[in-house]
């Protein structure tokens, strides 16, 4: 018997190198420097963020098309780290963002492209991180739309009308409009007109109705249908039916059955098994079953737990089921699902300490789901991923990465930060108990402003959107 | 979004990339002004395609494209000079602009998107499609955009998945660590097993085959976590029964149960284990099931006796959350009227399962129709022994006496066997499986003999214990408990940060243990030998004290406890004490309960009246650590009758106590023992007195009477 070693293990004890080298390093400093290692590099992030919003590098321009998505990964990673930029730069954001708006709802990847599922979810996110009147209306500005008018022929607003400018309700109906278009009759949604089918469409559609106060039965009927296909024997949830378990559809998929309230259908306990076994050695998350570690499932797998935090009461009912012994689910019945309380009408997790068998409305789940105490501690290891992040994915010069070796960039900056702030936060009862300085790795000026774990904008920020969208 | 290959910045390459984007910056306003003009020319297409091959991500252009094939086909069919070979170029110019675009970015959604679209629209050549698959397949073999496109053309093209294994036995071949290509398979091999495939019948022959794959995996690279987690799906193949069985019962089959009034002579003739006193006027009757069940009810098990005269009786799930599903479900037998000096035997006899409708929750009938039979010995008790009153219990080490048996006593400890439910029709499939898992073991154990490696111990623990479970019946021993502790202690110090984790396993293996034969449970059966204590008359303690348990197990074989002796462990949760319907004395000092939710199944057991919880947590963390393994009463709808107790608690303010008042309100105590706690101060002493009026002796405190 000879033990060769295959490529991925290899590379696996690359990485695991890196980061205990890193890690034993940090434990033979004195105390000074330890606190020192483990120091948020708040300035430098911030510069390197602002710097990013001012004048993206030209090497950028793949991201062409996910413009939206810049500017919500720098902002809301400036939103957490507790800052806010210049008031022209926000106003070149919502002008900007406008200008990816389509006359027929929704938001493209910039301007004159087609909307988009995934960037009308940045985009949104991106207004509501920004605040305030002008940016949370623009949502809905018209008048912004004639500036990219120039690349269109006439023929394509002839249908537009001038007098509805204004109007509110006309125009979130717009975006109502361009999620209806994207829905399926399976249930599930398209990413745009004839695009891709997945999960990450499901929340990204979802997440953007729930937020602006547009979610409706019509919208969720059959999502948890196509959700449910999408949860493998493994426990996590895959992009599409039949393949493997991702932590980034993983979340997509748990975030979106909670929020239209069906959460109860998803195997709880194998979920929690399959996202309990992606934490590593390093501290970190990886985002699918022997995979390398990646900062930016602090956020998706650790966004899991977070959820699951909240959900006790089913998790238990769930965990009476569960085999231990061999930590698989004892209910596998050939991707069939259970048959319980799909028509139960009846909310899946306590709502802020009211009666649990009220009716529902579907539009305020997101708002009850943070205003609940978190009941339960968050069941991985916290302080291990803070460390990770802290000493493995910052760049002191500004900017977070993906692992020890890779470059920083604005995606990894955001779901880095974003993971950190889940993770300080998982200590704390109730949104007004600030976490306790031990539940903050390093010094306490790290911990970072409390994100919304369903729909991940700042939380000070969903509760203005929340107030400002409140009409139906 | 994410994963976008990105070059590091680097000065002298800054100028050149600047060019780039202002090239690509041009292509975009050129091809947004052809898109919004509606302008398909040969030129407009080639501005897409340079920007697509630049830029893959940019969605709008493969819509873009999408339109501008349908136009064109639309032009040629009514191009009557038009023919088959038009329409192949057009589509075949898409597919390469696709590959050219995978080639900048193969995790591209839009260009893999465009692909199917174009051939959902027109079938390009099988091999065509699978050239390219093994060419981005190998380039990254877990790219599920590859994997996800791969199962489109396998399914549009009826590619069977027979030859789909094929090719996961190929790329696992090439590379063990391919986790998609196990997961993959283990799909494919799923549907082909379940719909009894031509070669994929007998199951046995086909997982045998699966077991050689993986040990090649397993044994090239140990350290790799791909084959594992393969194994295990494996295992879970191999051992897992669907149906619900019935595991044991209380009262036990063929026990002779001698109830007795509210009080009781001394009688060493009397089995201590078969004594049950009753104050309630009523015999519980415990059904134990394997796994959680729900639909038991009178209709699907049926109780043959003179004792339930009340017409039908209810079934009660033992579930702390109020779900109608549980593993465990009880109902109550009433005694008739008991005439003095009379002695009569009364026979019961239960049939469960024979009347379909008890139900798994992942849908799965109970298919084992068993039946059980016991008889209830009325003992006649004597009026002037009622009001002798009830005296303090101690716990203390010197009031107990090791049990010794009578060789003649019936023992309900080994009705167990008798229940064992014989399944004949998968006899074979039994001794298959026997024979995997023990060949299993040997492998594992030859693997561990050269290396360390903690997944290899964990696997072979499991398997000793699938092992062990499997053969119990008939070995009445657990043969591998010595070897599955040694493995889990040495797995909690290479493991350290999942100590917790095989601390748990371990105290389920050592409760196996003790309990897997009468031998071995009788040395944890102590007398208490406080022999004034006429409340405790016969009992029997069962002590499994000091033996560094952090979890309770084996419960179906001690439901005959009516005395528990747990202090001196770990144990975090009483999660599965709810099914000790008979338990009336608990010891749970000196354990690390940190809260009063962790006691939550206690609220089910309607006999229990001493309980010691001293020297433990409770209220010492803020946060409860436990509501994980055992729920919380208030994560649950209950009916509170607030007003009520209003008047009980007077000026104490409950809702600062409400965990215990939920725990303790259902409880009637008349010994508690609660010092040593961080909650336990004076004021929390009058709030317990107040809601537990039965109360009499508090930290071994005798109450003044109200």
């Amino acid at each position: 018997m000879t033990a060769a070693t295959t490529k991925t293990q290899q590379e696996q004890w690359m990485v695991e190198n890196q980061v205990f080298q890193i890690f034993d390093l940090f434990a033979d400093l004195p105390r000074n420097a330890k606190s020192a290692l483990v120091e948020l590099q708040r300035d430098n992030h911030l510069e390197y963020l602002t710097k990013g919003l001012k004048r993206l590098d030209p090497s950028f321009c793949v991201l062409d098309a996910n413009r939206p998505w810049l500017c919500y990964w720098i902002l809301h990673s400036i939103a957490l780290l507790g800052d806010y930029v210049e008031h022209e730069v926000e106003d070149n954001v919502v002008d900007f963002l406008s200008r990816c708006q389509d006359p027929n709802g929704g938001y493209g990847g910039g301007p004159g492209q087609l909307p988009h599922l995934a960037t009308t979810y940045a985009a949104v996110n991106a207004l509501i991180t920004v605040g305030g009147e002008r940016s949370l209306s623009s949502i809905n500005r018209w008048s912004v739309m004639f500036e990219v008018s120039h690349f269109c022929n006439s023929a394509y607003w002839s249908h537009f009308e001038p007098n509805d400018m204004d109007s509110e309700i006309f125009c979130r109906e717009k975006v109502y409009m361009f999620l209806k278009r994207m829905k399926q009759p399976s249930g599930a949604f398209r990413m745009h007109d004839a695009g891709e089918i997945d999960v990450r469409a499901c929340y990204t559609a979802i997440s953007v109705a729930s937020v602006l106060n547009i979610l409706d039965d019509e919208l969720i009927q059959n999502v948890g249908d196509y959700i449910l296909s999408c949860q493998t024997y493994e426990g996590g949830i895959s992009g599409e039916p039949g393949a493997e378990a991702h932590g980034g559809y993983t979340f997509c998929g748990f975030a979106t059955m909670i929020l239209i309230n069906e959460v109860n259908r998803l195997d709880l306990a194998g979920l929690l098994d399959w996202v309990a076994f992606r934490q590593g050695r390093e501290g970190g998350f990886q985002g699918r079953t022997n995979k390398l570690v990646d900062s930016c499932y602090s956020f998706w797998q650790g966004g899991a737990f977070a959820l699951l935090q909240r959900l006790h009461a089913i998790l238990d009912e769930q965990l009476v089921n569960y085999s231990p012994q061999t930590g698989v689910a004892s209910d596998i019945s050939g991707g069939e699902e259970s048959s319980d309380g799909v028509d139960d009408k009846t909310c899946h997790f306590k709502l802020g300490g009211t009666n649990a068998s009220c009716p529902v409305n579907l539009n305020s789940i997101g708002y009850n789901f943070v205003k609940q105490p978190g009941e339960m501690e968050a069941l991985y290891h916290r302080w291990a991923l803070q460390q990770y992040i802290l000493l493995c994915a910052q760049d002191m010069k500004g900017g977070l990465k993906d692992k020890p070796g890779k470059h920083r960039d604005f995606y990894h900056t955001c779901y880095s930060l974003s993971g950190l702030s889940l993770s300080q936060h998982s200590w704390s009862q109730d949104e007004d108990t600030p976490p306790l300085p031990n539940a903050v790795m390093g010094p306490y000026a790290n911990l970072l402003e409390r994100t919304h774990p369903l729909f991940n904008v700042v939380l000070d920020q969903y509760y203005e959107a929340h107030e400002f969208f409140d009409t139906p | 979004m994410h994963g976008q290959p990105r070059k590091a910045p680097k000065p002298e390459d800054e100028a050149a990339s600047a060019a780039k984007a202002e090239k690509l910056r041009n292509l975009q306003s050129q091809f947004l002004c052809f898109h919004h003009n509606n302008i398909y020319s040969k030129e407009a297409l080639e501005v897409s395609a340079r920007l697509l091959e630049n830029n893959p991500e940019y969605y709008t252009a493969w819509n873009y494209r999408k339109l501008a094939v349908e136009h064109r086909l639309t032009q040629s069919e009514s191009d009557p000079d038009s023919d088959s070979d038009s329409v192949n170029s057009i589509l075949n110019v898409e597919l390469k602009v696709v590959e050219s675009a995978l080639r900048q970015n193969f995790k591209s959604y839009g260009a893999w998107h465009h692909r199917k679209w174009v051939l959902s629209k027109w079938q390009s050549s099988l091999d065509h499609e699978l050239r390219l698959l093994d060419r981005f397949q190998k380039a990254d073999s877990r790219n599920f955009h590859a994997w996800n496109y791969r199962r489109f053309v396998a399914s549009l093209l009826n590619i069977s998945e027979v030859d789909e294994l094929q090719y996961t036995t190929d790329m696992i071949n090439k590379n063990f660590s391919n986790y998609s290509a196990w997961h993959n398979r283990s799909v494919l091999l799923s549907n082909l097993l379940k719909r009894k495939a031509q070669g994929f019948f007998p199951k046995e022959k086909v997982l045998n085959e699966e077991y050689e794959l993986v040990h090649q995996a397993l044994f090239t690279d140990p350290d790799d976590q791909s084959g594992w987690f393969y194994h295990l799906w494996l295992l879970e193949q191999t051992v897992k029964a669907d149906a619900p069985l019935l595991v044991s019962s209380w009262p036990a089959h063929d026990s002779n149960l001698i109830l007795l009034g509210d009080s009781c002579l001394e009688d060493s003739a009397l089995s201590p284990f078969n004594t049950f006193h009753s104050e309630l006027g009523t015999i519980p009757l415990v059904v134990y099931f394997n796994k959680a069940v729900e639909g038991v009810n009178s209709s699907t098990i049926s109780v043959e006796s003179v004792l339930n005269t009340k017409g039908e009786l209810t079934w009660k799930p033992l579930s702390t959350n109020n779900s109608q599903t549980a593993q465990v479900w009880v109902t109550y037998l009433n005694y008739p009227n008991i005439k003095l000096h009379s002695s009569e035997f009364y026979p019961v006899e239960v049939s469960v399962g024979h009347t379909p409708g008890i139900i798994s929750s992942s849908g799965f009938h109970y298919s084992h129709p068993s039946r059980f039979a016991f008889k209830v010995f009325v003992r006649p008790f004597e009026k002037d022994l009622a009001g002798h009153g009830v005296e303090m219990v101690s716990w203390r080490e010197d009031n107990f006496l090791l049990y010794e048996s009578h060789s003649q006593e019936s023992n309900p400890i080994l009705s167990l066997d008798q229940l064992n439910i014989k399944d004949d029709h998968e006899e074979s499939s039994s001794k298959w499986r026997a024979e995997t898992i023990a060949n299993e073991i040997a492998l594992f154990r030859e693997l561990l003999s050269e290396i360390n490696c903690k997944i290899g111990k964990l696997t072979l623990a499991r398997l000793l214990i699938a092992h062990d479970m499997m053969l119990s019946p008939i070995a009445n021993k657990m043969v591998h408990s010595e070897e599955v502790i040694q493995l889990y202690s040495d797995l909690m110090k290479l493991d350290s940060p999942h100590s917790q984790y095989y601390k748990d396993e371990r105290s389920l293996v050592l409760l196996q243990q003790i309990t897997s034969n009468r031998e071995s449970l009788l040395r944890y059966c102590f007398r208490h030998g406080d022999r004034t204590s006429s409340f405790l008359g016969n009992s029997i303690c069962l002590r499994l004290n000091n033996i560094s348990l952090s979890r309770m197990g084996s419960i179906e074989k001690l439901l005959w406890v009516q005395m528990l002796d747990l202090s001196h462990n770990e144990l975090r949760s009483m999660e599965g004490l709810e099914a000790m319907q008979l338990l009336s004395c608990l010891n749970l000092s000196n354990n690390k309960l940190s809260s009063f939710t962790a006691l939550g199944p206690l609220r089910l057991l309607k006999s229990l009246k001493v309980l010691d919880i001293s020297f433990n947590e409770i209220g010492s963390h803020s946060i409860d650590t436990t509501r994980y393994l055992c729920s919380s009463p208030l994560s649950h709808t209950e009916e509170i009758d607030w007003s009520h107790d209003e008047t009980v608690t007077g000026d104490v303010n409950q809702t600062n106590y409400w965990e215990a008042f939920l725990i303790f309100k259902d409880l009637n105590l008349t010994q508690l023992d609660i010092v040593g706690n961080a909650i336990a101060d004076e004021k929390f002493k009058s709030f317990l007195v107040k809601i537990v009026p039965t109360l009499k002796w508090l930290d071994g405190q005798e109450l003044q009477l109200h």
